[in-house]
């Protein structure tokens, strides 16, 4: 990985309050740490290939889908819960049940956290991972796209 | 009217076709995989929706996602660009069936040129020439021995599924037949899925022509005249040009039969919305079909410069319901058009792809020249897509005009950070052959062969 590249993100880490960054590319991986007090990160790289520059993100145009969110702070230990899909995002199985997850509740990798609908079919939308919600990051009803994060967990 | 559109594409094509939505008033919605998050369509766009991973099958070729994004964005219509979905008739189906509109042929249009081999049994019922060669696949040794023998070599085994120049092999005799035989069986089934081939007369010193058909939902065809795309690097296009020079030059009347026998063909497809036929011309202004490209192509803006028509608006106000707002009659032709594809691709280096970040990026401009492109400087060309960066498109009020024109517009293009095919394009301009308008499908690698390196100079 290009020195010029992980100064970049240590710098866009620092603005943003990040504490913790890890980037896992098919021939390499990166995991970037700062104490809470401000203190410069210890870099581990995987350097057995020569990587591929990473193009920075410019200021994104305006989207009507729900966009990603503005920099929420990441605690350690926590991870984002990805849309594998495009639709419409749902809390809940019906419009009357009440919501598959809730903050605070405990998910494992095999419990339903949230619908998301495309093309009239329900898709029942899995945790993958196991630990406690700490945020929920799209409104009931928006529609969301790949990739886009749904739920924060701290990870057990 | 379409109230929005959604653009199921990617790089130049798809910023071709925001602006022409843009210019009818048509919001437009743009789909990206992962890795384009900084492409100019998406920046361009009034939305734009993720669809997946930077890898095609994950993402433009995804229409279970590309509907889904329809779906949540609320369109009235998907332009599939070129490649990609554009020809896949089951993706027009699915689009009809969820009550969007597909800017492009109907799906029994495209049923019934689905092939190389169903389209040239369509075309010999047309009263159109075909190269010789097998009646409709050649399914094994014995008979393509048979149907070399019968025509006589040189040969070509191609794909009936290929497309984009790729898929075709030539044997010269029974032995590199046999061979070729069995090795394109195998890699079409790799390529495309489909093993099938079919075995036709290689034409020596092909000339490529071909037409720019539009079908209106009332069964109308026009053409708006030849595209020369003779100038190709492995089957794939470099230049295009309009008018042909080999028409210009040798065979005046050809344009007009040629025209002519792309609308029967079109016509007995029952073709609707915009298309390209293709054929080979030899030396002694024989002509045959060769296949219909069941989309908007890459080289359409050569076109639209000689005939003064938008292509791309008129795809969609035909998608729209309306019918074709002229006659053949009423094409005419102004001036000379010439486009040169440029591919970030290093040419001193076999032309090995150079994707990359684009650092400095100043391309040219000032009267009768065109640029389509995504590139940007500062934009980083990811490797997972095509090479090719831009199309300048320069027109002349004749061909030595727009020649000297492209000569001068190239040498302003500016692009560093990235190797890329400029310089190549400048010696192809400044070639005495090419100059005269003597060439044939063979130019590029003649050129090559050739003692010419001296006159690409390295553009720094």
């Amino acid at each position: 990985m290009d020195l010029k590249d992980i100064k970049a993100i240590i710098d866009l880490m620092k603005k943003n309050s990040i504490t913790e960054f890890e980037l896992e590319q098919q021939d390499s991986k990166l995991r970037l740490k700062r104490g809470l007090n401000g203190g410069t990160p210890a870099a581990q790289t995987d350097d057995s290939v020569p990587m591929i520059p990473i193009s920075l993100p410019v200021a994104a145009p305006s989207v009507a889908v729900a966009s990603p969110v503005a920099a929420s702070m990441t605690n350690p230990g926590e991870i984002d819960i990805k849309s594998p899909m495009i639709g419409t995002f749902y809390r809940s199985p019906s419009p009357e049940a009440a919501s598959y997850i809730e903050v605070g509740s405990e998910v494992s990798p095999e419990s339903v956290v949230c619908i998301i609908e495309a093309m009239k079919v329900m898709n029942e939308i899995k945790a993958e991972v196991k630990g406690v919600v700490t945020q929920i990051l799209v409104e009931n009803g928006k529609p969301v796209e790949f990739g886009q994060p749904l739920f924060k967990v701290r990870s057990s | 009217m379409f109230e929005k559109v959604l653009v199921a594409n990617r790089g130049e094509i798809a910023v071709r076709i925001i602006r022409a939505c843009k210019e009818l008033n048509i919001r437009t919605v743009a789909v990206y995989s992962e890795i384009d998050a900084n492409s100019m369509h998406v920046q361009m766009a009034d939305e734009a929706i993720c669809i997946g991973k930077a890898a095609s099958a994950e993402s433009y070729l995804r229409i279970d996602r590309i509907i889904s994004a329809a779906e949540v964005a609320d369109v009235d219509a998907i332009h599939p660009g070129y490649g990609f979905l554009s020809e896949n008739a089951h993706f027009a189906e699915v689009c009809e069936s969820c009550n969007i509109r597909f800017i492009g042929p109907s799906p029994q249009a495209m049923n019934a040129l689905s092939d190389k081999a169903v389209s040239r049994a369509l075309a010999k019922k047309a009263g159109v020439e075909i190269p010789p060669g097998s009646e409709g696949t050649v399914e094994n040794e014995k008979d393509a021995l048979a149907v070399a023998k019968k025509i006589g070599y040189p040969v070509m085994i191609k794909a009936v599924a290929g497309g984009g120049g790729r898929g075709m092999r030539i044997a010269h005799n029974d032995i590199s037949l046999v061979k070729g035989y069995h090795t394109a069986r195998t890699e079409a089934e790799k390529a495309f899925g489909n093993s099938g081939v079919y075995i036709e007369k290689f034409i020596e010193n092909p000339h490529h022509i071909e037409i720019q058909i539009l079908g209106d939902n009332k069964g109308r065809i026009i053409h708006l005249g030849e595209r020369d795309c003779s100038v190709q690097r492995r089957n794939q296009k470099l230049i295009e040009e309009s008018p042909s020079p080999l028409l210009e030059n040798k065979f005046r009347k050809l344009r007009d039969k040629i025209g002519k026998a792309a609308v029967r063909i079109a016509e007995a497809a029952r073709y609707t919305n915009a298309g390209t036929v293709e054929f080979i011309v030899d030396d002694h202004g024989n002509y045959y079909f060769l296949e219909v490209n069941k989309r908007i192509q890459v080289e359409h803006p050569v076109t639209e410069e000689v005939t003064g028509i938008d292509l791309v608006r008129y795809q969609i106000l035909l998608a729209m319901g309306e019918p074709l707002q002229h006659s053949q009659s009423q094409i005419e032709f102004k001036g000379h058009a010439i486009e040169c594809r440029i591919n970030a691709e290093d040419p001193f280096d076999d032309f090995r792809p150079s994707p990359g970040r684009i650092e400095m990026y100043y391309q040219p401009g000032g009267r009768g020249v065109r640029m389509e492109t995504h590139a940007y400087a500062g934009y980083t060309i990811p490797p997972t897509y095509d090479s090719m960066i831009g199309k300048l498109i320069v027109t002349g009020k004749d061909r030595r005009d727009a020649i000297d024109r492209m000569n001068r517009a190239l040498n302003e293009y500016l692009i560093t950070g990235v190797k890329t095919t400029i310089s190549f394009q400048q010696a192809i301009m400044q070639d005495p052959n090419f100059r005269r308008g003597v060439y044939s499908t063979n130019f590029v690698e003649q050129l090559l062969g050739g003692a010419r390196r001296e006159l690409i100079e390295e553009k720094t």
